[in-house]
């Protein structure tokens, strides 16, 4: 035996009693709640004072500027040029209008016609929708975060402290904190699914596993203080359907799971991810492919259709854009998933990008410097609208009830509806769309012609 | 850096404000990829300029050494931030203080600009051969098209072009080509100037104190 000083001892029982203490709060201020899907109301107010701090910051950051007398930039959003709005129609017949002594229903083609595609050319050269969409959107005001500040000089004292303060309270008590709520949430995960996995299939086997799944996202919302507003919850997708909901994050699989309980598709990983996947679909019929399936489009949609068709089967959930975009519009949907035949659930998920980008940019960051990022934010806030179910009409085909069903996911959170493949992050763009543009021109030469021809 | 003077060549007096020379210029070394100068293949980075069905022509503008108000003939191989200003400068706006004078250069400078895009071999007209190319290309991708119709679409704009121009012409006359003033002439009546240009948007600053 050797000898301890009283000084150690003392310090090593404080060390234990603190430390259980605060794994006691954890417990009962996150952990039970999560199990039962209630909820304090601690992350509210957590926001609302974040945004009390985040305004006084921003006001220091303008008087700042304003006794330097510079000016502060915020980026521009909207791009640097007006686009002209007209569409190809209006113009072309503007023109034709403006020149003299000319019949507006006798146009065969005109020198003028090619002014259209010259400015609408230009216009392009000169700024691009595209590329915009695929860097984080830029916020105008400071939120504490040094990754999001532009105006870094116009910072006095008591802002850099407070900065400190934050990068402190954020990396070295929210970021354990989290780790630890991550770890259980996931454990819990992997260990209940395969216990239930052991159960005959049955109602109870059911109920046990929609409970597991939901309670484990809960903690994971937790983990990463994501504070949720979920509006029309009485539109929330039912067993035999489709869920189709917008991309910004891996984030969104757990927003949207941890208020419904639905079957996920997607390609097998290895590593971590892999042990998940495995684990639970264990408990439940989840869709996974291997790598070499995911290219086989009949295979995939084969699959689908079988899984919509069983009306037992969960509800199936999918990202039709295929990639991450940043939030401020909805790119084209692929149509493998509308061709299908199912009732569709558009859900609508916009960030708040105030207290933390959710953005992920994989050309950029890794999947690990991204959860990184994320768990030492301040929180991520967010809205989730579930809109009404929508089917396919007789009269259209997949890429128009895609399109629609988009149009509605846009207007709903406020995003900007464009027509670009959400691919072309990595890769160039497709004929198909050169070719509308150019048949639609055509279209009203040509038809022209036919009809003058013919009289 | 940015132009610290406007180029010298402008006929008339630079209208762009230096925060405008300032955002082109980013977006200049976003196409140049931090280079000083641009290649015709930068501009394959541009998603939306796959769309347009001429955009060989309006990237050929770009290198057009008439366009550049070079004295030599012929492409550029490439092209320096001067030289993308002087092309942007065909599509300023009009200005309220013109005068008659000034106006009618403004305009003839952007006729001038289109005229260059149909007149491939730079020989100063436009032939039927450069007219049916041009038409081809913004109706070509359509599959119900055949090369036919296009080219008598073309044939009978030409035709059409000739009369306005020549006047009656007699069975053995050979109608060469449109020429620069033959041009201006079709587009007499119609405001090119007030249609071709590009504004920008007011950049936001929030404080302001100067």
């Amino acid at each position: 035996m050797f000898l301890l000083l009283p000084f150690d001892s003392l310090v090593v029982n404080l060390l234990g009693i603190s430390i259980t203490v605060l794994f006691t709060l954890l417990l009962v201020f996150i952990i039970v709640p999560a199990i039962f899907g209630v909820s304090f109301g601690i992350r509210k107010v957590y926001m609302k004072t974040l945004l009390k701090i985040f305004q006084w910051a921003t006001l220091r950051i303008e008087r700042g500027a304003k006794e330097k007398n510079h000016p502060l930039y915020k980026p521009y959003a909207n791009g640097i040029i007006a686009k002209e709005p007209t569409s190809l129609e209006q113009e072309i017949k503007e023109l034709r209008r403006s020149s003299s002594g000319k019949a507006l229903d006798t146009p065969e083609f005109e020198l003028s016609d090619i002014f259209y595609f010259c400015r609408k050319g230009i216009e392009t050269i000169m700024d691009d929708e595209v590329t915009k969409r695929f860097s984080a959107e830029e916020l105008e005001s400071w939120n504490l975060l040094s990754r999001t500040n532009y105006n870094f000089q116009y910072i006095s004292l008591r802002l850099t402290v407070l900065w400190g303060l934050g990068v402190l309270i954020r990396y070295c008590f929210l970021l354990p904190l989290r780790i630890a709520l991550a770890f259980t949430g996931i454990s819990l995960l992997v260990t209940g699914t395969t216990v239930l996995g052991y159960l005959p299939a049955g109602r109870c086997k059911e109920f046990l596993s929609k409970h597991v799944h939901l309670m484990c996202y809960r903690i994971c919302v937790r983990a990463l203080t994501a504070i949720i507003t979920y509006h029309h919850r009485e539109n929330r997708p039912r067993n035999g359907g489709i869920c189709v909901a917008n991309h910004t994050s891996p984030i969104d699989v757990i927003i949207l799971a941890s208020d419904g309980y639905y079957a996920m598709v997607g390609q097998i990983h290895g590593g971590l991810m892999g042990v998940i996947q495995r684990a639970m679909v264990k408990a439940c019929p989840h869709v996974w492919f291997e790598r070499s399936e995911v290219k086989d489009r009949h295979l995939v949609a084969k699959r689908l259709s079988e899984h919509v068709q069983d009306k037992s089967k969960l509800p199936i959930l999918i990202f039709p854009e295929g990639t991450c975009i940043n939030n401020t519009s909805v790119m084209m949907f692929k149509k493998g998933s509308f061709e299908i035949g199912a009732t569709v659930y558009p859900v609508a998920i916009k960030y708040d990008p105030q207290f933390g980008d959710a953005f992920w940019n994989s050309s950029k960051y890794g999947m690990v410097t991204y959860l990184l990022r994320m768990m030492t934010s301040w929180a991520i806030v967010c809205s989730v609208w579930y809109l009404p179910p929508m089917t396919r009409q007789p009269e259209e085909d997949a890429v128009q009830f895609a399109n629609r069903v988009k149009s509605a996911i846009a207007r709903q959170g406020g995003l900007v509806d464009l027509l670009w493949d959400g691919g072309l992050k990595r890769e160039k763009v497709k004929d198909t769309f050169k070719e509308e543009q150019q048949k639609l021109y055509s279209k009203m030469i040509v038809g022209n012609h036919e009809d003058r021809s013919r009289s | 850096s940015v132009l610290s003077s406007p180029p010298h060549q402008l006929s008339s007096p630079p209208t762009v404000t230096s925060e405008q020379i300032e955002r082109l210029h980013r977006r200049f070394k976003q196409l140049s990829r931090d280079q000083l100068t641009i290649r015709k293949e930068n501009f394959d980075s541009i998603p939306d300029l796959e769309f347009n069905p001429i955009r060989g022509k309006i990237v050929h503008a770009f290198f057009d050494k008439r366009n550049l108000r070079q004295e030599s003939e012929g492409l550029a191989d490439e092209i320096n931030f001067e030289d993308f200003l002087t092309i942007m400068s065909y599509f300023r706006p009009i200005e309220m203080n013109m005068d008659e004078e000034q106006l009618d250069r403004f305009r003839k400078e952007k006729l001038k600009f289109l005229f260059h895009m149909y007149d491939s071999d730079h020989d100063g007209k436009i032939t039927l051969q450069e007219y049916r190319n041009v038409v081809e290309e913004l109706l070509s991708g359509n599959p119900h098209l055949e090369k036919e119709s296009a080219r008598s679409i073309a044939d009978g704009a030409m035709m059409e072009a000739a009369s306005i121009c020549v006047g009656q012409m007699g069975p053995d006359q050979v109608y060469e080509g449109i020429t620069f003033e033959d041009f201006l002439k079709m587009w007499q009546g119609i405001d090119i100037e007030t249609k071709m240009h590009v504004r920008f948007l007011t950049m936001e600053t929030i404080a302001h104190c100067y």
